[in-house]
Order: C-alpha cells, then structure tokens, then sequence
C-alpha cells in the first residue's frame, strides 16, 4: 500500500502553479481566520486571483463540476432562503415558542429542555441561524418574564441548532456540501446521521439539565405571565401561513423521494421555493429575492474556486497522500482522526471553509485506496462511507466548542451582550466545550459499533 | 431666513457623565418650562463644550425598550408594568450610554431648505446648531421651521 502512495506522490507535479495556488490557498484562509477583512471578500478576491493567473480557467471556476462552484449547494441554501423569508413574517417561529414554553407550563428547566428540543427540530429543515434568529427574541421575551438569565437560554439554543442541523441533509451547510460532493441522498443522511443525533439531543438535554438546573428558580407568580400569552395572537398571516405549511411539505416529501426520483436536491427546493413565490400572491419578489444572505453565498463561491486551484495543481491529492500514510491506510484510524480533528478545527474555524477543503481529500484518498474505481462505485465504497458521516458529525458538532466555532452562536453571544449580559469567550467554551466533546464521543462510539463492529 | 434667525438659543444641556436619572428630571423641567418651544430632546456637551450626543425623550424611551422586541412581532405578549420596570433599570446608566451619537446638526448660516433637508431624509424632529467655532447656539425643530415658513404662506395671502 505505502508503495501505491509513494506512486501517486510523484504524480504531483510541485512546479510553480502549485506553489501559487498553495500560496492563495494558505493566504486566503489565514486572513479568513484573522477576520482582518470580511471573509467574503478575501474568498472573492482569492478566487478571482486563481482565475487571472490562469490555475483555474473561468470555464473550471463557472462550469467544472470538479473543480468549479457546485451550483447545487447556492441553489439549496438560496431557494430554502427565499422559502424562509416568505414565511418568516406569518409568526409561525413566535407561536411555536410562546405554546412551548406554555406547554413546560413557565418552568424554567422545562422550557430550556421543549425549546431546545424545538431548536434542534427546526433547525434540522432550516439554517441554523435564521432558525436562531427566529426563535431567540420570543425566548427573551419570556427570560424577561420569568425574570431568568438569558445567557443559559441563548447558549442551549444557539448548541441545540448546531446538534439539530448535523441530523439531516439540508439542516447544515457542511451536510449540503457533503451530500453534494459524495452523491449522498436525503435518505442516506436520515439513516446514518439522524439516529445518533437523536441519542446526542437525548444526552445534550440530560447535560443542561444538571448544568443550570440549580441556578434557574421562577417565582409562582410570574409563570402567570407566560401562562397568560395567548400563542394564537403571534399567527399574523394565517392564509399566507398555510400555504407556505403545504409548500414545506411539498418540499419536503420532496427531498425524501429526490434520491428515488433522479432529482438533485437543488431542483427539490427551488421547486419549492418558486411555488411559494407563485401562491403567496406576492407581487414583486424584488425584497424576497434581495433578503437571501449574499454575502454568505457568494463566500461559498468564491471558496469553491479557490478549493478548486488547490485540488486542479494537486495540493489537495498531496494532502490525502498525507493523512493515508500518517494512519497507515488504516481506515477506521483515518475516520476516526476525521471526526476528532473536524471537530476541533471547526471549534476554531468555520466549518465551511474546513469541509470545501475536507471533500476533495476525502475523494482523493479514496482514489488512491481503490484506484480502479470510479463515480459513484468509489464515493460509495462501504469502507469511505464512514468517513463521510465522520466528517459531518465533526464538521457539525465541532462548531460547539467555542463562542465563534459556528454562526448561531456568533449570532447568541451578540444578542447577549445587547442584553446587558455579555458571554465571555471562555464563559461560552466552559459549557460548549464538554457539550461538544460530549456529542464527539457519542458519535464516535456509533461509528466505532455500526461500521466497523456489526 | 437662515437656521439662527428662527432657533431657540441654547438653554439646558446635559453632560455626558450625567446619570440617566438626572437627565430625566432636567427633561421634565425643560418640557415644563418651555411652553411656547416645547423641547424634546437636550444636547450633550462635554467639558470642552463640544457636542458629544442628544438625548431626547425617544432615546430614553428607546433604552428602555428591549432589542428582540424590535426582532420579531411580540408587543401582543407583554404585560402591565413591563416598560415601567424596564425603564427605572436605566435610571442609573450614564447619559453617553444611551445619547443618540453621532449628532446631526446644521451650522447657523445655513439657509432653511438645507435644515429641512437633513429633518426629512434623516427622520429627525430637531437639531443643534452650532456656531462656526463648532460650539452649539441652538436649537432647530420641524415646529420651529414650520412656524417660520407658514408665516410667509399667510402673509403673501
């Protein structure tokens, strides 16, 4: 085997656009993680260098399925953007929030647990942070009527979306990369990643319960306040509201017959999402359409082609040959270096960055594991498939670890401070940390005995 | 007609390093006293007398307010005495906590159409005007300019 691997090594041709496109490479991502300048700026600028110096032609960056921008991935996350923003203002997130928090009957640790809950659903069909954002103001809202602290209730939600978000294949961007990239389907994700998030959400909800059980005591009579909220008052569009239910279904049932029905995920939600814009009766998508997150899209552009210079000159394929022989080819090994250095990379960076780079050396060790193979005979291969569920639950679960390890908890600790109760970098690691490390474990006990035990 | 013909010359202001709660009492006063140009809001000079902020009514109104009320559509779930006990927690906040900051303000020679300028596209009430030292001289509302310009309106009639 090592010989293979020193064969394919001399492969690699380290002339001098090798050399540049590691430079950009490094230099993109290291100004990325300095946060000197707005990552989607550098990942534009980065992109278009890769382009004027000729190590990836336009055609590679706008057309190349290999090597250029994965058209599939801006098209999920930009038609489930427009779905959400239609139905963001019916007040379906606030009535949600205000019947769970009447169904824990304005117990605090019981809210913290339903809401959680309620997160992590949610957020396994929406981006993480809209789903944050949506749920957050009403679980203020009802801290200030209970007279709570805020911060255990903004820390659990921000964890319990990026848990939620690990379980599907649309919940989180490193899923829809990965899905993309290793010709995964909406199935595929639902049978391997959802049964061990539901044993994580189960052990996360045990955990903060004995974390700030204790400090959490509500005076009887303010639970009248939250008892009094009447949820159906939040519900401002209720025929608007329908129909976006029926489009989520629609959607939905969608992704889940999308592998049966030789339809890209992609396809599924911008069925969706122009359905919504044909029923809703809106009359100029101008605002619907100008509300998706631009910035964040175009980040995943320009990284695409920045990822593609590094795979084109062989950087990448370098990288692979690497990591095959620091675990030896041992497959178990690599998967589980996979899923502990995910998450502990993506604790410190962000995780989209880290899976654009993690996908192609995931396909390139499998090339040199089984250089026979091809499409989806390789990407498949029992023996990789670990190795992509590895890298998702790391890549996911990782962003736990710290205050910047993922967006929505960017997002919570912001609010925090806006409330008067700042969350120190450390305060937030002190619980995300053995949150994180918690749900690692768990996860890794599950590869550990369904791939490589049974 | 120019921004210093029809002002109201400065009469209080506050310091930054003032509490909330003195700030209040001084508004009060100055909504009291000032019938005729009934004030909204004060300027913040610090000890240099320089312009370091405003602090009108709606600023502490605002302060008061919480954040995710204006995330999301909530006002059908808040109860009696919410805004009164949130308001009395900032009575101890130092008036630069809450000042609107920077201030929009118009130098004295300015002519009336530039004031009305910056009102309407900045959807302010009233402003500083300052001197060509920088320092402020007075104070210019929609009232002010209203009264100034519908004079001429009656009188051509």
């Amino acid at each position: 085997m090592t010989q293979g691997v020193t064969e394919a090594a001399k492969q690699i041709v380290m002339g001098p656009a090798f050399w540049i496109a590691t430079a950009i490479f490094i230099f993109a991502y290291a100004l990325i993680v300095s946060e000197k300048i707005h990552k989607t700026i550098i990942a534009l600028f980065g992109a278009v260098v890769m382009i004027v110096l000729g190590i990836v032609t336009q055609e590679d960056a706008f057309n190349s399925l290999e090597l250029g921008v994965d058209w599939n991935v801006i098209f999920l996350l930009i038609s489930m953007m427009v779905i959400i923003n239609i139905m963001k203002p019916t007040g379906a997130f606030e009535y949600l929030a205000i019947k769970s928090a009447k169904i824990a009957k304005g117990r605090p640790v019981m809210i913290l647990a339903i809401f959680s809950v309620v997160t992590a659903f949610v957020s396994a069909f929406l981006d993480n942070v809209t789903t944050v954002l949506l749920i957050a103001p009403v679980t203020l809202l009802i801290c200030q009527a209970l007279e709570l602290d805020v911060v255990p209730f903004l820390i659990t939600e921000a964890l319990a979306s990026n848990i939620g978000g690990t379980a599907t294949l649309i919940g989180d961007p490193p899923n829809i990369m990965i899905a993309s990239k290793a010709q995964l389907d909406f199935m595929a994700f639902i049978y391997h990643l959802t049964p061990v998030i539901l044993v994580v959400l189960i052990a996360y909800i045990v955990s903060i319960k004995f974390m700030f059980g204790k400090q959490l005591v509500v005076k009887e009579e303010l639970r009248q306040r939250v008892m009094a909220m009447n949820e159906s008052e939040a519900i401002k569009d209720p025929v608007l509201l329908k129909k976006c239910l029926i489009v989520l279904a629609i959607t939905i049932t969608g992704f889940v017959l999308h592998g049966l029905l030789h339809l890209e995920p992609a396809t599924v939600a911008l069925f969706g999402a122009a359905l919504l814009l044909l029923i809703s009766g809106i009359k100029d998508p101008q605002h619907i359409l100008a509300e998706a997150e631009w910035s964040s899209l175009f980040f995943f552009i320009g990284l695409f082609i920045i990822i593609g210079g590094v795979v084109k000159v062989g950087l990448i394929k370098w990288m692979a040959i690497e990591v095959l022989e620091l675990t030896k080819g041992n497959l178990f090994g690599t998967s589980m270096v996979v899923l502990w250095f995910s998450a502990f990379a993506s604790a410190f960076i962000d995780n989209i960055p880290y899976v654009a780079t993690m996908n192609p050396l995931i396909i390139d060790m499998a090339k040199n594991l089984w250089p026979n193979l091809s499409g989806v005979q390789l990407l498949h291969h029992p023996d990789l498939m670990p190795m992509w569920w590895s890298l998702s639950l790391g890549a996911c679960l990782g962003g736990n670890g710290t205050a910047i390890g993922a967006s929505a908890n960017v997002i919570v600790v912001g609010m925090a401070a806006k409330m008067g109760r700042p969350i120190s970098f450390k305060k937030f690691m002190l619980y995300g940390m053995p949150l994180m490390i918690e749900s690692v474990l768990i996860s890794m006990i599950y590869i550990w005995l369904r791939y490589y035990v049974f | 007609m120019k921004a210093k013909d029809i002002m109201v010359p400065i009469q209080d202001y506050l310091s930054p390093d003032a509490t909330v709660k003195k700030a209040v009492n001084l508004l009060r006063t100055a909504v009291q006293k000032e019938q005729k140009n009934r004030v909204m809001g004060l300027p913040v000079i610090d000890d240099d007398r320089k312009l370091v902020g405003m602090l009108s009514m709606t600023d502490i109104l605002k302060a008061a307010y919480p954040a995710y009320m204006k995330m999301a559509d909530l006002s059908e779930f808040t109860w009696d005495g919410m805004l009164e006990s949130l308001a009395r927690q900032e009575g101890n906040k130092k008036v630069k906590e809450i000042m609107t900051s920077p201030v929009i303000t118009v130098q004295e020679n300015n002519p009336l159409m530039e004031c009305v300028d910056l009102l309407l596209k900045k959807h302010i009430r009233q402003m500083p005007v300052l001197n060509k030292a920088g320092n402020v001289v007075g104070m210019l509302s929609t009232r002010d300019i209203f009264c100034a310009v519908t004079q001429s309106m009656i009188e051509n009639k």
